[in-house]
């Protein structure tokens, strides 16, 4: 028997020959015993895999199944979320330290430029490894000490510290 | 563990509630079909470790769909798709590793399914009804994976040629071709079952 014809009647077994090919099929089956028996064989054995479905559990009970779904699909714990949203206010006070620093050396430069231009400025010291910087204004008897801590250590003010000496 | 006692509401109520993150509600329609899903998954992995975990899978995935549940199907229908796409992926990634596809030769072989002798199966001559369900299940075990998903799809899921296809990401020929394979194969595996006249 040709496949194709093997694959039809199949397909009509399945409900899945197009209409106008069911007549001609039908016709064929009346007078062709083999493919009558392929017919058969294929619908007692379609019929007893649907009746006899293995009717499998799971090997695990309800509690245990779940508890891996839930820890997948369970929103972030509120520890934790209160630790994240800790963490975030700590690096907030960071950023704004170290730009609160940054802007401190750049009002020292700033001042100190304006200072040369007026012929106040007696004395600036910045010392090895740019840690501080001192400003000594003769005029007005003032000194001003600028402490560059780093952004690394567990300071809070962190960026810097400025002291004033009179 | 449920808050509160979902065990009289239905799917329905179910779905919508854990729609709006009710976790109780998910869990209540896990517990419901989580067998179902999981012999869905046994079936074509046939393997109970790895049917736990896709089947887990599947439940994680349906929570984060569910939006996309429209319930055109039934809730369980709608999970036994997203579990069977979980397994044709696992399949999937098993036939890379391998340097040389089982399924292609049995393909490729020309057709040994036609030669084979018409068998005669009656399902009643001298085995019980469960006996008769760890035979059939058995003989499922000896097809290839892709000749026996065919079958799950298309005897347990009642899926359509084209639906196979499209799963399956082949031609309906092939899988008409697959089908007719694993039927005669199943034929063949369980003639011992011969109608005595």
């Amino acid at each position: 028997m040709k496949k194709e014809l093997q694959l039809k009647l199949q397909a009509y077994l399945d409900g899945e020959l197009p209409v106008g090919e069911c007549q001609s099929l039908r016709d064929l089956l009346a007078k062709d015993r083999q493919a009558r028996e392929l017919l058969t064989e294929l619908s007692q054995t379609r019929d007893l895999i649907v009746a006899h479905e293995a009717a499998i559990k799971l090997p695990e009970t309800r509690e245990f199944y779940w508890a891996k779904i839930e820890r997948a699909i369970a929103p972030e714990p509120k520890l934790q979320r209160r630790r994240a949203a800790g963490s975030s206010i700590l690096a907030w006070w960071r950023r704004l330290l170290v730009s609160a620093g940054a802007a401190a050396v750049v009002a020292i430069a700033v001042l100190l430029s304006w200072s040369h231009a007026t012929g106040d400025a007696d004395a600036i010291t910045i010392s090895d490894g740019s840690a501080s910087f001192t400003y000594h204004n003769y005029a007005t008897a003032t000194t001003l000490v600028w402490f560059d801590y780093g952004s690394g250590n567990d300071f809070p003010n962190d960026s810097g510290n400025t002291t004033l000496i009179p | 563990m449920a808050d509160l006692d979902h065990s009289a509401t239905s799917d329905e109520a179910l779905v919508r509630s854990a729609r709006n993150g009710d976790m109780a509600a998910f869990e209540e329609l896990v517990a419901r079909h989580r067998d179902k899903i999981y012999a869905r998954a046994y079936t074509m992995m046939r393997n109970e470790d790895e049917a736990i975990d896709l089947s887990q899978e599947a439940w994680v995935k349906g929570w984060q769909r569910l939006v996309q549940f429209q319930g055109e199907s039934s809730f369980t229908t709608w999970m036994t798709r997203i579990v069977i796409n979980l397994c044709l992926d696992q399949l999937r990634k098993r036939k890379r590793q391998r340097t040389e596809s089982i399924e292609a030769m049995d393909e490729e072989s020309g057709g040994v399914e036609r030669q084979m002798p018409i068998v005669m199966i009656n399902p009643t001559a001298g085995l019980e009804r469960e006996d008769l369900r760890v035979r059939i299940d058995e003989a499922l075990g000896k097809l290839t994976e892709a000749h026996r998903t065919v079958l799950v799809l298309h005897e347990f899921e009642q899926m359509e040629y084209k639906n196979i296809a499209k799963m399956m990401n082949c031609s309906i020929g092939t899988v008409m071709s697959r089908l007719f394979y694993a039927r005669r194969k199943m034929a063949a595996l369980l003639q011992d079952l011969k109608q005595v006249d």
